[in-house]
């Protein structure tokens, strides 16, 4: 029997019984779709944080002491003088250092409270943080610990709606501060949101915080930023009088990152992830695998005196198991194109949702989630569908046809 | 042995093995069929008649002894041997029709042309016409199995039957599920048929049909107990028998 022949026959026995084909298939439309939905959301969302991370410049560092992540800005373990020594490094450039005021933020009678940062005026620059209108801050505003600040289009539109806040005065902790410059959207990174941002001069955020020491530096490596990271975790050690020949992290009171190790780490952390949800997926594809096994079992055994006629004209066992494994692959393979559709469909719905919130975020189908799809399609077939096949296959003519 | 024969067994037997207990079936065949024969295999329920057609048609194989098919002994064959064989050179009309369901006229004939190994595509359409046209259903060809009456669907059968034109066409009771004009019709189907060349081994416990024939084979308990050409005698020969 022809192959285009043996396809026409399964594709037949499947068009008549559309009703159960189509319950059949429903299992592996849920397993596909579900698969192309988590690995493309898990590529869109990766994508979206790693363009967040490189907009900030990948030659970005920052050194913060060990446990910032966990306690704020209050440790106690990066100096001035680590700033001034670090600034001196030929490997870096744009160094700043920053304190963190823990303070509200009022204006008459609205009062926010965001992340109040005090640094110099690199501090922009090295976070890829653009300025709508106004001014930002610059040396004279550090020198002089001037009472000015520049605020996040978030925090500006909190406090003043929709007039202009540039020349209004605004209260932070027991200081008055006025507003110079207001910065463009740019949305969120990771859980922190950037349009809250407030920035005041790091001598005033001193005096006005009365930390004596720094929250943490950020600054811009030259050239590779290992080497920079080498130099920087040298010279910590030596100032900070560790002794740590072994390079164990955990020994070290600081912690030095650049937005690339930040980017490899997110892309580690979500393609686990990803891979994860994909594998619970999956699961729901083996469920879908057993019912197709299930459904063809019933076929063969409802077809058996039409499996003994088709031997008693000519057929050989493999056209039979041909015969069988195509209706099995196809309606695994067309359930697989229908779940793959449907998978990017809501894939993409949800992320014109998210990009509500989040900004401009662009849908990412990875082929991939494409030939992921279509190969566990054409598997779950071909592995569901061989027993079952095998079984038709295996049926004596004589008996088939006695089959009541 | 002759080559003009076309079927042949030599001491044939059939026994099924079923968990160690052997049930005996058919003893000692001894047939010889010629080319062009019709030939009508008569027998009680149970005596044996349908396995024997089932052997013969390549459906089931012998336990021991000799089939010769053209002369060529078949105990060596293989299941694609016996796969062709069946595509090629045997056809069958079952009791119970066996049509596809939910298929045409037209597809049902057609089935056959699907595992022939040396008809081409091309030739396909014009066979099954052909062979509807044979059978009177040239109106009825694009209808579905379950539109025809009975008659009609064996006549469906037979078209299918001799769509591939085989050495040999086997009918299993062709008129047990048929009133008496339809079963009439098949049976002047049949006859037609065999004036045609073909070779046909009709297998029947009814004695109208197996009239039919020009050889009458009686069987009973898995014994031949009488073949003739002589219709007469070959049911004294029975009645003698079972006296």
């Amino acid at each position: 029997m022809l192959l285009s022949d043996t396809f026409r026959a399964s594709i037949r026995a499947i068009a008549v019984n559309k009703n159960r084909a189509f319950l059949t298939m429903l299992g592996i439309i849920i397993g596909v779709a579900s698969v192309v939905l988590m690995v493309s959301i898990g590529k869109t969302f990766q994508s979206y944080i790693v363009g967040l991370v490189e907009s900030f410049g990948s030659n970005t560092m920052d050194i913060a002491p060990k446990g910032f992540e966990k306690f704020g800005g209050n440790l106690e373990s990066m100096t001035f003088e680590d700033y001034d020594a670090i600034r001196k490094l030929s490997t870096v450039e744009r160094v700043v250092p920053v304190i963190m005021v823990a303070k509200s933020v009022k204006y008459g009678k609205e009062e926010v409270s965001p992340m109040v940062l005090g640094g110099k005026k690199d501090i922009f620059g090295n976070y890829g943080l653009k300025l709508e209108h106004g001014r930002l801050l610059d040396d004279s505003d550090d020198e002089g610990a001037k009472s000015v600040a520049v605020i996040g289009a978030q925090s500006a539109l909190d406090l003043f709606g929709n007039s202009d806040p540039i020349g209004r005065k605004i209260t932070i902790g027991d200081g008055s501060f006025q507003i110079v410059g207001v910065l463009q959207t740019m949305g969120s990174f990771l859980t922190q949101d950037l349009d809250k941002l407030v920035f005041i001069p790091y001598a005033t955020a001193r005096s006005l915080s009365g930390q004596k020491y720094l929250s943490y530096i950020t600054l811009k490596t030259v050239g590779d930023p290992e080497l920079a990271k080498q130099d920087i975790t040298a010279l910590l050690r030596q100032r900070h009088k560790i002794t740590n020949p072994t390079n164990d992290p955990d020994k070290d009171d600081f912690i030095a990152r650049s937005a690339k190790q930040v980017t490899q780490t997110i892309g580690t952390v979500t393609l686990g992830l990803t891979l994860f949800l994909a594998l619970i997926a999956g699961i729901s594809l083996l469920v879908g695998g057993i019912g197709i096994m299930n459904i063809m079992l019933v076929s063969v055994t409802e077809r058996t005196r039409e499996i003994g006629l088709r031997k008693a004209v000519g057929a050989r066992s493999r056209d039979i198991l041909l015969q069988f494994l195509f209706e099995a692959v196809s309606l695994t393979v067309t359930g697989g194109i229908i779940g793959m559709v449907l998978g990017a469909g809501f894939g993409w719905f949800l992320t014109r949702l998210a990009a509500r919130f989040l900004g401009p975020l662009t849908f990412i189908l990875s082929p991939s989630a494409i030939l992921m799809a279509f190969v566990m399609a054409v598997g779950t077939g071909l592995v569901f569908g061989i027993f079952p096949a095998k079984h038709a296959a295996s049926l004596s003519p004589m008996e088939a046809l006695r089959f009541e | 042995m002759s080559f003009s024969s076309l079927i042949q067994t030599v001491d044939l037997c059939k026994s099924y093995d079923n968990d160690g207990v052997v049930t005996p079936v058919l003893y000692d065949i001894n047939l010889t069929i010629n080319r062009g024969e019709f030939i009508s295999i008569m027998g009680p329920s149970g005596s044996g008649k349908s396995t024997l057609m089932h052997i013969l048609g390549f459906l089931d194989l012998h336990s021991t002894g000799k089939y010769l098919f053209q002369g060529q002994a078949t105990a060596s064959f293989g299941d694609d041997d016996l796969a062709r064989i069946r595509a090629t050179r045997v056809s069958f009309v079952f009791q119970a029709f066996n049509l596809l369901p939910r298929t045409t006229v037209k597809e049902n004939v057609m089935l056959p042309l699907l595992y022939h190994p040396t008809i081409p595509p091309s030739e396909r359409e014009e066979r099954t016409l052909k062979a509807i046209e044979l059978v009177g259903l040239a109106d009825r060809k694009d209808y579905y199995s379950s539109q025809l009456s009975g008659g009609q669907k064996q006549r469906v059968a037979i078209a299918r039957s001799l769509v591939t034109n085989p050495d040999v066409i086997f009918a299993d009771e062709p008129t047990g599920n048929l009133d008496s004009a339809s079963g009439v019709a098949v049976m002047q189907a049949l006859q037609k048929l065999n004036d045609d060349g073909h070779t046909i081994i009709l297998v029947t416990h009814e004695r109208t049909t197996a009239e039919h024939a020009k050889r009458i084979v009686h069987i009973r308990d898995g014994r031949i107990v009488s073949d003739s050409t002589d219709f007469q005698r070959a049911i004294a020969g029975k009645t003698e028998q079972l006296k």
